[in-house]
């Protein structure tokens, strides 16, 4: 009874004590992102294509692949609610459930945008 | 849309990586499925993803994954009715007070030391997504596990199946897996509420009323299966079909309720007829296509999924050596102090602990469930699974160490004499 109760009770405290700790805004998932209607690409006339993010998230570090007519990687950092990136800074905004991300994205051959991201899904899993 | 070469490719590479692997791991002394396993690890961006990225992005694109991913989970239903038939509540009995005490602790003390690993980690490796008390019951279930096949493998290749202590070991580790498991299904239900915006009574009183269909209804027809059995000494293919189907109506019904789809593959094998004929008959029906086949797709499926030290700086490989020490430390040390305590000889309770310290595939099989449902981070799977290997790889050398196996080959010949 001493030998699994105790630790039982330990573990309530742990649980209990747990809850005052803060992890890092959650912003795994496969995101939408919508630019500002008004950007405008530096190499021509049309308007930059609507890429999407995919972001796969370890505590502060986090992978984001960015899909505007090609894949690319780069890694990320969340600091409170910022989100520090290669070619993008955002605002991290929202509830787990209804996240969003507003911010600049550098987009090749368009220079910074304007950026709104609402998460569609908090898709979680490594590949 | 589907690549069928590329799948059946990957298929060939995966088996004969896995084989050659296993191979070379037996001729030091490991278990077969210790090769298997540190062959997936291999086949990801661990190994051949960091030595060739060209290669492993041709022969694994990420587009590819989800058919190796459907048919590995395939593989993981079968494994776990053959994991659920090889239990026999039965092996608990005369075991007595060791055997009570020792399963207690050995989930109860890793189980704890998880819980207070998940203080320090979780503001560093999870995220607002998943709620402590859902991280840390996740850590501690993952901690407690004891690789209830793989033991059994090692004590069979060591011929130790019938000693005192390897029974025990197989009991305990039966004990600690059906715990195991229900804690599982008890945190896959708290964080599938908690995102699925599903009422908790509907998946609670569901399960309530599934385990009770289970162990009231479909245990009683099951004999049915075993009376034939005995009177032709086999089963109709007719009979075996009807037996995959309820493993499948099972899993399919507990991921309906928003369990697992394994849990139903495993409540149906546990409550299979146990007579020893018939379970080996089972066995050796189910477990051969699932072993050489499924499993090793399962491996190769966690192993892209893997990223041991690949990103994240010298902090991971401190994340990983905490979780090793502390995993170790309970499920080892736990185990063994137990033991002791209960009357074992240090020698004896220090072969339990280390023997229920083996984690292996049970471990694999819940961090993926744990990253599936988003409980875990990638990186956290990482830490894991490393641990996961690390606790396996060290169990039959340190055995050896501990206790040589002529004297454990002498403590058989003890039992097999006062038998007689």
């Amino acid at each position: 009874m001493l030998l699994v109760g105790l630790p039982v009770l330990g573990l309530l405290g742990i649980l209990d004590a747990g809850r005052s700790l803060r992890a890092p805004l959650s912003i795994t998932g496969e995101w939408t992102v919508e630019l500002d209607a008004g950007a405008r690409c530096a190499a021509g006339p049309a308007s930059p294509r609507q890429p999407a993010l995919s972001i796969s998230q370890s505590g502060s570090q986090a992978t984001i692949a960015l899909y505007d007519g090609h894949a690319a990687m780069f890694e990320a950092t969340v600091e409170g609610t910022a989100l520090t990136a290669g070619p993008l800074s955002a605002t991290i905004a929202g509830q787990p459930g209804a996240r969003t991300l507003e911010g600049t994205l550098n987009l090749e051959g368009c220079g910074p945008v304007a950026f709104r991201a609402v998460r569609q899904t908090a898709k979680k899993g490594g590949t | 849309m589907l690549d069928l070469f590329q799948l059946v490719l990957q298929i060939a590479v995966i088996l004969v990586v896995a084989r050659v692997v296993g191979f070379l791991f037996q001729k030091i002394n490991q278990p077969q499925v210790m090769g298997e396993m540190v062959a997936g690890i291999l086949l990801g961006p661990s190994l051949l993803g960091w030595l060739a990225p060209g290669v492993s992005a041709a022969l694994f694109p990420p587009a590819s994954l989800s058919y190796l991913n459907a048919l590995s989970q395939v593989g993981l239903v079968v494994f776990m009715f053959v994991v659920g038939l090889a239990l026999n509540p039965s092996e608990l009995h005369g075991y007595g007070h060791a055997a009570v005490l020792t399963s207690h602790v050995s989930i109860v003390a890793p189980f704890c030391l998880g819980g207070l690993t998940a203080l320090y980690v979780y503001p560093r490796l999870s995220d607002d997504g998943v709620t402590f008390t859902g991280f840390a019951l996740f850590m501690g279930a993952a901690m407690s596990i004891t690789a209830f096949p793989v033991l059994a493998r090692i004590l069979t290749e060591r011929g130790l199946v019938r000693s005192r202590m390897g029974t025990l070991a197989i009991a305990c580790a039966a004990v600690d897996d059906v715990t195991g498991w229900c804690i599982l299904a008890y945190i896959v239900v708290l964080v599938r509420v908690t995102h699925a915006g599903r009422p908790a009574w509907a998946t609670i009183g569901g399960s309530v009323a599934y385990v009770l269909i289970m162990l009231f209804v479909v245990r009683r027809i099951l004999p049915a299966f075993e009376r034939e059995f005995r009177k032709r000494e086999r089963l109709s293919d007719d009979l075996i079909a009807i037996i995959v189907v309820l493993v499948l109506v099972s899993a399919l019904a507990t991921e309906w309720l928003g369990i697992h789809l394994l849990f139903g593959a495993f409540l149906m094998g546990a409550i299979m007829p146990k007579s020893p004929e018939f379970t080996r008959y089972l066995l050796h029906k189910f477990e051969s296509v699932t072993v050489v086949l499924l499993l090793p797709l399962f491996f190769a499926y966690t192993g892209l999924r893997t990223r041991i030290g690949v990103g994240g700086g010298r902090a991971i490989w401190l994340y990983s050596a905490l979780v090793i020490v502390v995993a170790i430390t309970g499920k080892l040390g736990g185990s063994m102090f137990a033991a002791r305590l209960s009357g074992m000889a240090w020698r004896e309770a220090g072969a339990l602990g280390i023997l229920m310290n083996t984690r292996g595939l049970m471990e694999l099989v819940i961090l993926n469930i744990g990253l599936d449902i988003g409980v875990i981070s990638p990186a956290m799977f990482s830490i894991m699974v490393l641990m996961a290997l690390v606790t396996t790889f060290m169990t039959t050398p340190l055995l050896e160490w501990v206790y040589p196996t002529r004297l454990l080959r002498a403590q058989v010949d003890e039992v097999h004499a006062h038998v007689a």
